[in-house]
């Protein structure tokens, strides 16, 4: 089976919601894996690609919020939309602080959970996007050899290749060529790409 | 005899002087003396009645009169010896004389009859001495009688102190009462507040998890339902998914009603425990349990219990549970009557055909409105703010489970009143 571009993970311990909310996700062509228990999702094996997860915040074992923690804890980065049999206003506020995509209340439209399911998954996969380009660009920047991330760091503080070279006691055709590799190294067209390279991986410049 | 009486004052005889030869020495001598004896006879008993009538307190006075009119007597005697020295009325000086000496014997006669008792009375120096005795015991009469009052004193003070103490004691003890009353009711409130909180809490956790139970079929009847519409509704249906869903829903529509019926077994459940119950008592017991309450409320509880009603075969714990639960329906259906008396009132009266008893509440609060009456049995079904709506359906349900049928009034003038009737040959009906 190949693997699927999206999956839904569906915790609820009523057997009767599971394969109800199983079947309206599968109507709109999505994939979606269930399970009784937080014990059960945090033991699956989750393939890589975006998703979210749709959880009932009363369950047996730990609850909802507490499985919430939990992968944040763990920093498993998941969407999550919550569902509850009734409207606890402290509960919501607690999930949704948490950073929840959704909560409804049981029964709702499937409308309004297939919305955030879409944008759930929305979210899963931009914020993969920019993981997968940050983690891209840690593996070039530690490709650099320590004078080439030397020279990056003073490079996007601003200095002339003139000052870097006064900087590091070496001559400015030196600081040059290196400068030169670093871009080829980190694939970077200007100036201003490289510096929101190093802005994203974090790199700290001397003047900090 | 009369011839001497009017021969009284003649004188026919010689005077006396005669007999002195006229001797003016002897005459003047007798006369002189005669008369200074009359004079100082005529003063002794003037001096004898001046000291009797002075001296009062001394016993035997009268012999006091006796010598004075006795000395007068002889006084006059005298008197008449110078009288006949000229004028001889022998006959008068002899009748005075004569008159003289019957009281000469008599008081001679008395005295000596009174020497014995005169010999009697103490002698002054013996007065004197008892006098001194007396006078001693009085004193001693007053130390002591001092001392008396003293002790008197002292214990009429240690008395007061005592009684100031038992007062102070006694307040101390009246405050505590009233201390101990204040707790007491505090603890009342409390209790009642804790009954009622648990009650309510109980209650609520039992309706939320009923609800739990009830709202995951539900829950997922509307997402089969949701999923069922969109595997027909899309470009190429599937019929097999949609039919599974409806199925499911199906198998979830039972399973709600399966659910529903639970309950409803459930609160069926507790088979009564019966057993010989006179209505009267129950009521009486459930008008005490309610009367703090109805007390706090300012509502006057008024009950008028049938006589000769037949006993019952019934579960008293739940047939007090019905009248609990009418009893503060009534209360807090007038808490909010300010214009007219909140009155209670509790009758029972026995019932024929079939045999049984009748017992009404009857309350003077806001009423219930035609639209309300039957709603008002409705399992949920609530006009209070905090009511559960389960109180008149459980009670409907123990009456009908003792054959009998509980059924609410609008009263003609104010408020409601609920009646039911339970059969003394108690059948449950279905």
């Amino acid at each position: 089976m190949s693997k699927p571009e999206s999956i839904v993970y569906v915790v609820d311990d009523d057997e009767s919601v599971r394969e109800a909310i199983q079947s309206l996700i599968r109507s709109v062509g999505l994939h979606v894996e269930a399970f009784a228990s937080a014990q059960d999702f945090l033991r699956s094996k989750r393939p890589d690609v975006p998703g979210c997860l749709v959880l009932d915040i009363r369950l047996p074992g730990f609850s909802g919020l507490q499985l919430q923690r939990k992968l944040a804890d763990a920093d498993i980065k998941i969407p999550i939309v919550f569902m509850t049999g009734h409207g606890d206003i402290p509960m919501t506020v607690k999930a949704m602080k948490a950073g929840a995509v959704e909560f409804l209340t049981k029964p709702f439209r499937d409308q309004d959970l297939l919305d955030a399911i879409q944008q759930a998954i929305e979210t899963d996969r931009s914020a993969r996007r920019e993981r997968s380009l940050t983690d891209d660009l840690r593996e070039r920047y530690e490709s650099l050899t320590p004078r080439e991330r030397e020279v990056t760091r003073l490079v996007v503080s601003g200095l002339l290749n003139k000052q870097i070279a006064g900087e590091l006691g070496t001559s400015e055709v030196t600081v040059k060529t290196q400068r030169g590799q670093v871009m080829q190294k980190m694939g970077a067209g200007s100036l201003a790409d490289l510096v929101r390279m190093a802005e994203r991986l974090g790199v700290r410049t001397p003047k900090d | 005899m009369s011839e001497f009486l009017s021969k009284l004052f003649s004188s026919d005889f010689m005077p006396h002087g005669a007999c002195y030869l006229w001797r003016p020495e002897i005459v003047w001598l007798h006369a002189t003396s005669d008369t200074v004896i009359a004079l100082s006879y005529y003063l002794i008993p003037i001096v004898l009645i001046y000291f009797v009538r002075k001296r009062t307190d001394l016993p035997f006075n009268w012999i006091f009169v006796m010598f004075g009119v006795f000395i007068l007597a002889c006084g006059t005697t005298h008197l008449m010896e110078v009288v006949t020295l000229w004028d001889p009325v022998y006959r008068l000086s002899g009748v005075i004389k004569a008159f003289t000496a019957v009281v000469s014997i008599a008081t001679a006669v008395m005295l000596v009859r009174l020497i014995p008792q005169a010999l009697a009375l103490p002698s002054p120096t013996q007065l004197r001495t008892a006098n001194l005795k007396l006078e001693r015991e009085i004193k001693e009469r007053r130390r002591v009688e001092e001392a008396l009052h003293h002790a008197h004193d002292e214990l009429e003070a240690k008395v007061q102190e005592r009684t100031a103490q038992l007062a102070s004691t006694n307040e101390e003890l009246r405050k505590q009462i009233v201390e101990r009353q204040h707790a007491e009711e505090a603890l009342h409130t409390a209790q009642s507040q804790l009954a009622h909180v648990t009650r309510v809490t109980s209650m609520g956790e039992l309706m939320a998890s009923i609800a739990h139970e009830v709202n995951q079929p539900l829950s997922a009847i509307v997402t089969n339902g949701s999923a069922a519409q969109r595997w027909l509704s899309a470009p190429t249906p599937n019929l097999e998914e949609a039919k599974t869903a409806i199925t499911r829903i199906i198998r979830q529509g039972n399973r709600a009603s399966e659910l529903i019926k639970e309950i409803r077994a459930f609160v069926k459940k507790s088979p009564p425990q019966k057993s010989r119950v006179e209505i009267n008592d129950v009521i009486r017991e459930t008008v005490a349990l309610v009367s703090r309450e109805s007390l706090r409320n300012h509502v006057a509880l008024q009950t008028d219990l049938g006589t000769d009603l037949p006993a019952l075969t019934a579960d008293r714990v739940q047939l007090q549970q019905v009248l609990v639960n009418l009893m503060m329906n009534g209360i807090e259906a007038m808490s909010a009557i300010e214009n007219r008396s909140r009155q209670l009132s509790i009758t029972s009266e026995p019932q024929e055909n079939p045999d049984g008893v009748l017992v009404a509440v009857r309350d003077s609060g806001t009423g219930i409105s035609p639209q309300n009456l039957e709603r008002l049995f409705e399992t949920f079904f609530t006009t209070k703010t905090e009511g559960m709506g389960m109180g008149l359906a459980i009670g409907r349900s123990i009456v009908k489970a003792h054959g009998g049928r509980l059924w609410a009034e609008a009263n003609p003038d104010h408020g409601a009143t609920f009646r039911f009737m339970i059969p003394t040959v108690g059948e449950a009906s279905p």
